[in-house]
């Protein structure tokens, strides 16, 4: 099972008078393709959860195993943890921020050479890196991060990561701050990241409308503990906990909720797609088939194929995985 | 004026003090009494006066004005107790617009005047400062105090306002934005949403008649966004506050009188915001996405069904597709 978190919990300040739990006890298994979103409030615990992912927090209890690397409580292992980290991708929010080399190729390259791979291997892989997250190798390679734009740099850091090669990627909040073109590259960027690099993506989002456009799965973080886990296209059945629990209904669910309360019912809708498609299908007269319907999109921009896969191209499961939990 | 500047001790919230503030606080008042009288001669001639001038301003970050342009020449007036929403990609000049709103640039071509008084006009600079407020879009880098009563304090102290009255303005202003319980807590343990909403006070507590923010909303929650604006739109509504609100959410420039967009350092279109919508053809062009509805509604509508394209509010979606029945 490539990821499998077992009975984790995790107290910060323990023993100590700003002792707070923020994790009550997370199962949750995520297997090789899934592209699982991640939702929940603020200090729901769900950064809390992904920093153990990486290693990057002490376990203090349960169990968690990403492909064979096992972690368990007081157990010291530098060589797992090296390992783990080379497996695990971790793009934190506002990533740009951690550029500090004085050119785009030796950022990118710190974290692989850490790795201690060969200097050849190293400068393939940097290349290579930029290449896939869409920058112009020749023209950044000498420049400084600080002379790029804020999409770019963002784009930067995520190079830095995926030179890794890591087998899952994990990103906090990767398009908090950007205007919506810049969001839509990101988004586009990670589908394609995920078909040709690393297969498995766990994502962080707080936009609940823009996650349900690509994960296959949800899994909704509240109060330190899973709330639900569910494929994608059952978003839509818990619309009423996700209000409870302070999150946003996505807004395809909220309209298709209302249309069925004024005698139009559209079936399973949670995203933009899904709401164009159910309404064309319930009131075209021009004879589409459902090949036809398909095709239609509510994505807002055409990037002339320049990331490849497109947006349903993943949530259909061609992520290159099991796609057990897909749509 | 205060004992406190007059013996030069620092003022009662401890940050600054000094002759330069007597002076200002001077500048500010005769100005006050200037603006009263302009305002009265507006009202009686029953126009609705502009807050912000700019006639063809240009603007270069290079220093000798030769490098390329990041505004390129734009005519625009905000009129006093508006709610203007400015769009536009990263990149298209709506920063630096808004930078030029108060001074904290000043055009390299072409002139922007707040209330009558030039931003280039050096002597005058606290006027326009004291006029138009900013809230900038990282909240973590807009506190400078450790608690947050100090933090309102810090503006109205730099513009020599009186002890007392700064007192009453932090009250009055942390009330405003609905945060009059945090007031001897520390800022740094804020949400972001509260945090935003710190800085909104801290520029209420200069009493400025424009409150610039840019980007303010762009690294908060749904939550902490929603907070935002709510007491923005409130001050627009019972203050008559003249907001300038510059954002990348659509939805959120739905609610606004007027919607500027900005494309490659010019005006790419300005009305109100349904008639701005209308045009998702040239948004999507200059890489704007439009609210979600319009979005649906074009898709709906290039697929064939009869829908009205031109549409930006979810009730109005609903309603087109109610239609189709």
């Amino acid at each position: 099972m490539p990821i499998e978190v077992k009975d984790l919990e995790y107290t910060y300040s323990q023993g100590t008078p700003f002792e707070k739990k923020a994790l009550a006890g997370i199962d949750l298994t995520v297997n090789e393709g899934d592209f699982v979103g991640i939702l929940g409030h603020t200090g729901s615990g769900k950064s809390t959860f992904i920093l153990h992912l990486n290693g990057l927090i002490k376990l203090q209890s349960g169990s968690i195993d990403v492909f064979g690397i096992k972690l368990v409580p007081d157990k010291k292992n530098k060589q797992d943890l090296r390992r783990l980290r080379g497996t695990v991708g971790m793009v934190f929010q506002y990533p740009e921020y951690q550029l500090f080399e004085d050119t785009v190729e030796k950022d990118v390259a710190f974290g692989p050479k850490n790795l201690g791979l060969s200097e050849e291997e190293v400068a393939g892989r940097v290349e290579r890196a930029i290449r896939l997250v869409g920058l112009d190798y020749e023209d950044v390679r000498s420049r400084a991060p600080f002379e790029l734009s804020g999409g770019q740099k963002r784009r930067v850091a995520i190079a830095g990561i995926i030179a890794m090669q890591p087998r899952v990627l994990v990103l906090d909040e990767p398009t908090a701050g950007l205007d919506p073109y810049g969001k839509e590259q990101i988004l586009s960027l990670i589908t394609k990241l995920k078909k040709e690099c690393s297969p498995t993506v766990i994502v962080i989002s707080h936009d609940v409308d823009e996650i349900t456009r690509f994960a296959s799965r949800i899994v909704v973080f509240n109060d330190g503990k899973v709330a639900f886990d569910v494929p994608m296209n059952e978003l839509f059945r818990h619309g009423e906990e996700l209000q409870a629990m302070g999150l946003e209904i996505p807004k395809a669910v909220r309209i298709a909720d209302e249309l069925r309360m004024r005698g139009i019912d559209l079936g399973d809708v949670v995203n933009a797609d899904d709401l164009v498609r159910a309404v064309v299908r319930k009131f075209d007269k021009t004879g589409m088939d459902e090949t036809d319907i398909a095709k239609l999109s509510a994505a807002q921009f055409d990037f002339d194929g320049l990331y490849g896969a497109s947006a349903s191209d993943v949530r259909s499961g061609n992520g290159g995985g099991s796609g057990e939990a897909t749509a | 004026m205060t004992a406190a500047f007059r013996n030069g001790r620092r003022g009662i919230y401890g940050l600054t003090g000094g002759a330069a503030a007597e002076k200002r606080l001077h500048t500010a008042r005769v100005y006050d009494i200037i603006y009263k009288v302009f305002r009265k001669g507006g009202a009686k001639t029953g126009d609705k006066m502009n807050a912000i001038e700019l006639k063809d301003v240009h603007f270069s970050y290079s220093r000798d004005g030769s490098g390329e342009e990041a505004v390129k020449g734009v005519t625009l007036s905000i009129e006093e107790g508006s709610f203007v929403a400015l769009v536009g990609h990263n990149g298209s000049g709506k920063s630096t617009l808004a930078r030029l709103l108060n001074g904290l640039l000043t055009p390299t071509n072409g002139q922007v005047t707040v209330y009558g008084v030039d931003t280039r006009d050096e002597d005058r600079i606290f006027d326009v400062r004291s006029r138009v407020g900013m809230v900038f879009q990282n909240p973590d880098n807009q506190m400078i105090a450790t608690n947050v009563a100090d933090d309102i304090a810090f503006g109205p102290e730099n513009l020599g306002v009186e002890r007392e009255e700064i007192i009453r303005r932090v009250d009055w202003a942390l009330s405003k934005v609905g945060m009059l319980e945090y007031k001897n807590g520390t800022p740094f343990k804020l949400s972001g949403g509260q945090k935003q909403r710190l800085a909104i006070a801290g520029v209420l507590a200069i009493k400025p008649r424009v409150m610039v923010l840019d980007e303010a909303t762009a690294m908060l929650d749904p939550k902490g966004r929603d907070e935002v604006m709510a007491v923005t739109r409130q001050l627009n509504r019972d203050e008559g506050m003249t907001v300038v609100h510059i954002t990348h959410y659509m939805d959120e420039a739905l609610g606004a009188d007027r919607l500027i967009v900005m494309n490659d350092g010019a005006i790419a279109a300005d009305g109100r915001p349904k008639e701005v919508f209308a045009q998702y053809g040239l948004l999507r062009k200059i890489k704007l996405g439009v609210p979600f509805a319009t979005n649906v509604a074009v898709a709906l509508h290039s697929a064939g069904l009869d829908v009205d394209p031109h549409i930006a509010t979810e009730e109005e979606l609903l309603e087109q597709i109610c239609r189709l029945k």
